[in-house]
């Protein structure tokens, strides 16, 4: 599996270190259901056949953190975006 | 920075004996390095104070760029890896006048092992653990990689056509670098050479 670095081009996966899902969002601690909505978004986890969008580290190489879109079943790879770009936690 | 000599290669000849050596291996001593980071929305501003000072702007993308006084060596966006025998002692003095408003810089003269490779089979020789196309339709003088082999991070780039590469190993994991290299180049003969700026 290799993925196109926006910096660095294509290169394999072992050069990337994996963190997970990229459409989380950290909630908000200050809000009345925070300890739920902490203990859905620390554990609960989807398990998707097919697109998945996910946060990869460069890190043997530039140190950026990407947003990637992989298919779980087949490993292509689609759009690879910097996690900067979209902003938010 | 420390002073003197502090070789980390011993010149001489390891694998086939016969015939010229594949691999020609030198360390390269004497080199001031910092990294530099540009704050946050400052890279352009950083690129042309470096322009203003040094005569040379800071690569924007995978590539080095350079003169006599210095040279940058990209290392992420935003981020150079610099190079120069002209700072001995205070590389960050050297660079703070035209850059320390706008980048972080950390001197790391100490932290990594430089070397550089030649001979008719370097890229036989690199083909067996980097993971980057280095043909010349590919890579060339000037291109800047990032990237490891045998599990060993890696900052390569190619400084002439013949050609002649420059490695920079965090100096810890140059040993087991080292290794690697030897045991790969065993087959073409590796010949390491005095050193480079030594003394
Ligand atoms: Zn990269």
């Amino acid at each position: 599996m290799r993925i196109p670095c926006p910096h660095c081009g294509l290169r394999g996966h072992e050069e990337f270190a994996y963190l997970g899902d990229a459409t989380l969002r950290r909630p908000d601690p200050a809000a009345p259901d925070a300890e739920r909505a902490f203990a859905e978004y620390a554990y609960r986890r989807d398990n998707p056949a097919g697109r998945h969008r996910e946060l990869w580290y460069h890190a043997q190489g530039c140190g950026t953190w990407l947003v990637v879109e992989r298919d779980t079943l087949t490993h292509e790879i689609g759009r690879v975006t910097e996690a900067r770009e979209q902003g938010g936690s | 920075m420390s002073e003197g000599s502090n070789s980390v290669l011993i010149p001489g000849r390891t694998g086939r004996a016969d015939g010229r050596a594949g691999l020609l291996v030198r360390e390269c001593q004497g080199l001031a390095l910092a990294s530099l980071v540009a704050r946050r929305g400052r890279v352009r501003e950083a690129a042309e104070a470096a322009r203003a000072a040094f005569g040379v702007a800071l690569p924007l993308v995978a590539r080095a760029a350079g003169n006599e006084r210095v040279t940058f060596v990209w290392a992420g966006p935003g981020q150079w890896l610099v190079e120069t025998s002209d700072a001995r002692g205070d590389i960050e003095a050297f660079l703070a006048p035209a850059l320390g408003s706008l980048a972080a810089i950390c001197d790391q003269s100490d932290s990594r092992v430089v070397i550089e490779l030649a001979g008719t089979a370097v890229r036989d020789v690199l083909a067996k653990g980097v993971p980057i196309d280095l043909h010349p339709r590919a890579f060339g003088v000037g291109d800047v990689a990032l990237t490891a082999a045998h599990h060993v991070g890696l900052h390569l780039r190619q400084v002439s056509e013949e050609p002649r590469y420059r490695i920079s190993v965090v100096r810890s994991y140059f040993g087991s670098f080292r290794h690697w290299l030897e045991s790969s180049a065993a087959e073409f003969g590796c010949e390491v050479l005095a050193p480079l700026g030594a003394g």
